[in-house]
C-alpha cells in the first residue's frame, strides 16, 4: 500500500537530521512528546484508561472475572493481554483477527506486566483448584502516530492502578483495589543511520531500520525486552538504550503519580 | 441485578427523565489525527468513536464497483465495554448491526461522485449503555461530514420502547433489559426511515406513538450533530480565495 | 466578507437554476451537499472545508513513485486514484526493460494530469517545461482543500513566502507542497504553511502571516 512506502526525500531528511543531532519535530534524541494519563473513563471496566504520546491514542480497559485456574498453578491468579489495532486507528489498520504486529504489542505489554510481578498472582487465588480471578488487559489502540507500544505499556500499567476488584458483585465481600507490588514502565527507542533516538514519530517508526523496547520494574531492573525490524543493533547500542531507558521510565512513572 | 418492581414512577422514569427526554449528548467532531473524519460521541453512558477513511483505494480490487463508490461500515465493541468482558472480533449481532446501520447511511452519501472507490466507516463501542446502534449512526453520519464526503443530508438515530405499557424515548440499560420493547430508528433530515428494528410487543397504535416520538427525538439530535459541525470550525470564517484563480496559479515552479 | 458554514442538507435557495458546485436540487430547491462555506457570489456554491484530492485535468501535482508494470509508472496523488505516468509521458526516451533506471520507487515528480475518465482512470504527463523529477528539498502534505489559501488571490501569499524566506516551494493541487533552501527558512516556511492551514478560515491571514514572518526572522536574527 502506497502509506508504506516513504518518499525517498522524506527518509533522507530525516537521515541526514539524526546526522546533524537533530530531529524533525525539532526534539532531543532521548525526548518524549508531550505524555497525557487520564483514568476511570470506562464505567463498565473494572479500571481503565487513556494515554496519550504525542498523538497516539490509546485506551485500555481492565475486565476482572472468576474463572478456572491452570491446571499446573491451581493457586494462582491469570493475567491475559490483547491488543486491538482497530481499523480506524489508521489508514494501514485493516478489519480482522489480530495480526503479527498486534500480537507483538500485546504480549511484549504483557510480558511487562508479568515479569515484574506487578500483580501478585498469588493474592489473587478465589478457591483453590476451582477459582481464580482472571485479570483481563485490553488494549484499544484509536490513533497511531507513532511508538504504541510506550503508550499501550504505560496505558496498561495505569489502567491496573485504576482497577477496583469487583468482590461485591461475586458475594465475595467489600470491593478492594487489584494488588499490585510494582511499576513497569515500557520505553522505546529507534535506529535510524547510527543514531539512537527515544520516542519515535511515526515517520521516524517508519524509516528506522529497527526498535528495542526496554520494560524496567520500579527498582530499575530489567523486567522485559523486545527487538524488532530487520534492521540490527550493535552490543553497546543495546546497552545505551538499556541505560538511557531506565531514566526515562521514571518520566512516565511521574505520569502515573496521585492515580487512584 | 433483579428487575425493578417499576420502571415508571408518577409519570417519571427511574433516572428522573419525562417519557420524551433524551439523555445527556454530547458530540465532538474532528478528534482523530489519522482519520480523515471522525466523531466523538457521549450519549448517555454509551462512549463512541466514529471515524471514516474515504473516499480511498478499494481492497481487495474485485469489490470495486466502476461506477460509484461502496460504503462499508464496521460496529465493533471493545472487550471492556460491557459488564461481561466481549471476546474482541466480530460476533454475529455486530455483523447484523454493521449491515443495517450501513444501510441506513449509504441512502444518503452521494457514490456515484466517486467511482471505483471506497468510504469506510468505523465505529467502535468504548462503553455500551443501551442504544449502541443508534450511537453509533449519529457519530458515524458526523464523521462523514467531517470527512468531508458529500450527502444529500445527515441521518440521525434513536431508540424507543415500551416500558410499563408506557412508549418511552431513548431506553437506558435496565430499561431496555426489563422493558417490553425496543424499536431503533434512523431518519434521515427528510423524514424518510433508513433504520427500523423492533423486537418486543407493541400494538398498531403503540408503534404509530413510537414513530412520532422519534420523529421529535432524531430533529433534536440532527440539531446536536449540526451545532458540532458549525463549532469545530468556530465564529472565524471568512473569504477565502476563488477556486477557479487559485487553480491556474498552482503550478508556479519558478525558483 | 461572511460566509455562512452549512452542511449537507442545509437549504441554500429556491432556484434550481443557481444550483452550483457543492450542492444539488431536489423539489425544486437548491440544497448544500457538502460541509462547508457558502458561496452566493454568482451561483449558489460550497467550497467544502474537508476532503480528499479528486484529479482534474490539467492539475499540476506531485506524486510518489509507488509501483510499476511494464510501460507504466503507478504515482500516488495523494487521492483514492493512483495517477499513471506511461512511459512515453517521460521526458526522455524510456527503455521499457530497465523503467527504474529513470524514475524508481520512492521518488517525487511533478507532474500534470492529463486526462480523467469517467472511471477515474488518471493519466499523467511530464511532457512540459518546468514538470520533473523534485531531487532533495522537502515535501509535506496538507489538505487539498486549503491549497488555494497557500496561493492567495492571484498568487499573493505563496509569492509573499517565497519573497519574505528566500526558498523555492512548489504547491501541488493535491495538497502535496516542495521546498528547497536554507534548512531553518524551510523549518519557518513550513511551519508557516501549516499556520495557513489551521488558520485558513479566518479573515485578515495575509497579514497575520507577514508579521508571523517577520516576527519569527527576527527571533532567527537574534539567535545567530
Amino acid at each position: 500500500m502506497s502509506e508504506d512506502i516513504i518518499a525517498e526525500i522524506k527518509r533522507d531528511y530525516i537521515y541526514s537530521l539524526a546526522n546533524q543531532g537533530d530531529r524533525a519535530d525539532g526534539r532531543k534524541f532521548d525526548e518524549f512528546r508531550p505524555i497525557s494519563v487520564e483514568v476511570g473513563i470506562i464505567n463498565k471496566a473494572e479500571g481503565s484508561s487513556r494515554v496519550m504520546i504525542g498523538q497516539s491514542q490509546v485506551v485500555v480497559g481492565i475486565k476482572v472475572q472468576p474463572g478456572e485456574p491452570f491446571p499446573d498453578t491451581p493457586d494462582t491468579g491469570v493475567i491475559i493481554t490483547n491488543l486491538e489495532l482497530v481499523p480506524l486507528a489508521s489508514p494501514s489498520f485493516e478489519t480482522g483477527p489480530p495480526r503479527e504486529d498486534a500480537i507483538e504489542l500485546a504480549r511484549v505489554v504483557d510480558r511487562g506486566v508479568r515479569e515484574s510481578g506487578a500483580i501478585d498472582l498469588s493474592k489473587l487465588c478465589i478457591e483453590s483448584g476451582q477459582k481464580v480471578w482472571m485479570v483481563f488487559i485490553d488494549v484499544h489502540v484509536l490513533d497511531h502516530d507513532g511508538n504504541l507500544m510506550d503508550a499501550a505499556s504505560l496505558g496498561a500499567i495505569a489502567a491496573l492502578m485504576n482497577t477496583t476488584m469487583p468482590n461485591s458483585r461475586y458475594g465475595f465481600g467489600e470491593d478492594t483495589k487489584l494488588p499490585l507490588k510494582d511499576i513497569p514502565a515500557g520505553i522505546t527507542g529507534v535506529k535510524i543511520g547510527n543514531t539512537i533516538m527515544l520516542d519515535p514519530s511515526l515517520d521516524e517508526e517508519n524509516v528506522a531500520s529497527c526498535k528495542l523496547t526496554v520494560i524496567t520494574n520500579k527498582e530499575g531492573a530489567l523486567a522485559g525486552m523486545q527487538k524488532s525490524g530487520v534492521g540490527t543493533l550493535t552490543p553497546d547500542e543495546v546497552k545505551y538504550i538499556v541505560h538511557i531507558a531506565k531514566d526515562k521510565a521514571n518520566v512516565l512513572r511521574e505520569k502515573l503519580e496521585g492515580i487512584q | 441485578m433483579t428487575k425493578p418492581e417499576k420502571l415508571i414512577v408518577d409519570g417519571k422514569r427511574l433516572d428522573g427523565r419525562g417519557p420524551l427526554d433524551l439523555r445527556p449528548i454530547k458530540f465532538k467532531a474532528g478528534v482523530l489525527k489519522r482519520a480523515d473524519g471522525s466523531c466523538y460521541l457521549e450519549f448517555g453512558g454509551n462512549k463512541v468513536m466514529a471515524a471514516v477513511y474515504g473516499p480511498r483505494e478499494v481492497h481487495p480490487r474485485h469489490l470495486q464497483n466502476s461506477s460509484r463508490a461502496i460504503v462499508r461500515y464496521r460496529y465493533n465493541m471493545a472487550a471492556f465495554s460491557v459488564e461481561d468482558r466481549k471476546r474482541p472480533g466480530p460476533d454475529r449481532r455486530s455483523i447484523e448491526i454493521s449491515k443495517v446501520s450501513r444501510e441506513a447511511l449509504e441512502c444518503v452519501v452521494l457514490e456515484e461522485l466517486y467511482p471505483r472507490s471506497a468510504v469506510d466507516i468505523f465505529v467502535e463501542i468504548l462503553q455500551a449503555d443501551a442504544g449502541t446502534r443508534a450511537a453509533g449512526i449519529n457519530a458515524a453520519s458526523v464523521a462523514l461530514a467531517d470527512a468531508g464526503i458529500p450527502m444529500r443530508c445527515l441521518v440521525s438515530a434513536c431508540a424507543v420502547g415500551k416500558v410499563d405499557d408506557t412508549i418511552v424515548l431513548d431506553l437506558n440499560k435496565d430499561e431496555d433489559n426489563y422493558g417490553q420493547a425496543d424499536l431503533p430508528i434512523a431518519m434521515t433530515q427528510f423524514g424518510e426511515v433508513s433504520l427500523c428494528q423492533m423486537d418486543g410487543h407493541m400494538t398498531e397504535e403503540e408503534f404509530g406513538t413510537a414513530v412520532d416520538m422519534a420523529i421529535e427525538g432524531c430533529k433534536k439530535l440532527h440539531e446536536m450533530q449540526k451545532q458540532a459541525l458549525v463549532e469545530k470550525y468556530g465564529e472565524m470564517v471568512s473569504a477565502a480565495p476563488e477556486e477557479a484563480e487559485a487553480r491556474s496559479d498552482g503550478g508556479e515552479t519558478s525558483e | 466578507m461572511e460566509r455562512e458554514i452549512v452542511i449537507p442538507g442545509d437549504m441554500l435557495g429556491e432556484d434550481p437554476k443557481l444550483s452550483g458546485s457543492g450542492t444539488y436540487v431536489q423539489d425544486g430547491k437548491v440544497y448544500s451537499a457538502n460541509y462547508g462555506l457558502v458561496d452566493r457570489r454568482s451561483t449558489i456554491k460550497v467550497i467544502p472545508l474537508s476532503g480528499r484530492y479528486i484529479p482534474a485535468r490539467g492539475d499540476l501535482v506531485i506524486g510518489k513513485i509507488v509501483d510499476m508494470t511494464f510501460s507504466n509508472w503507478f504515482a500516488d496523488i495523494n487521492s483514492p486514484y493512483e495517477g499513471m505516468l506511461h512511459i512515453s509521458e517521460f521526458p526522455e526516451r524510456v527503455d521499457p526493460a530497465n523503467m527504474s533506471k529513470y524514475l524508481h520507487m520512492g521518488e517525487l515528480i511533478i507532474a500534470r494530469v492529463a486526462d480523467v475518465d469517467p472511471t477515474m482512470k488518471v493519466e499523467l504527463t511530464m511532457r512540459d517545461e518546468h514538470l520533473r523529477i523534485l531531487k532533495q528539498g522537502r515535501v509535506i502534505d496538507i489538505s487539498h482543500v486549503k491549497i488555494p489559501r497557500v496561493i492567495g488571490r492571484n498568487g499573493s501569499m505563496i509569492s509573499m513566502l517565497k519573497k519574505d524566506l528566500n526558498v523555492s516551494i512548489f504547491v501541488g493541487q493535491n495538497g502535496r507542497i516542495w521546498l528547497k533552501g536554507d534548512d531553518k527558512k524551510v523549518d519557518l516556511a513550513i511551519r508557516t504553511i501549516f499556520k495557513i492551514e489551521r488558520e485558513a478560515h479566518t479573515s485578515g491571514l495575509t497579514d497575520s502571516i507577514k508579521a508571523y514572518i517577520s516576527k519569527e526572522l527576527e527571533e532567527l536574527r537574534n539567535e545567530k
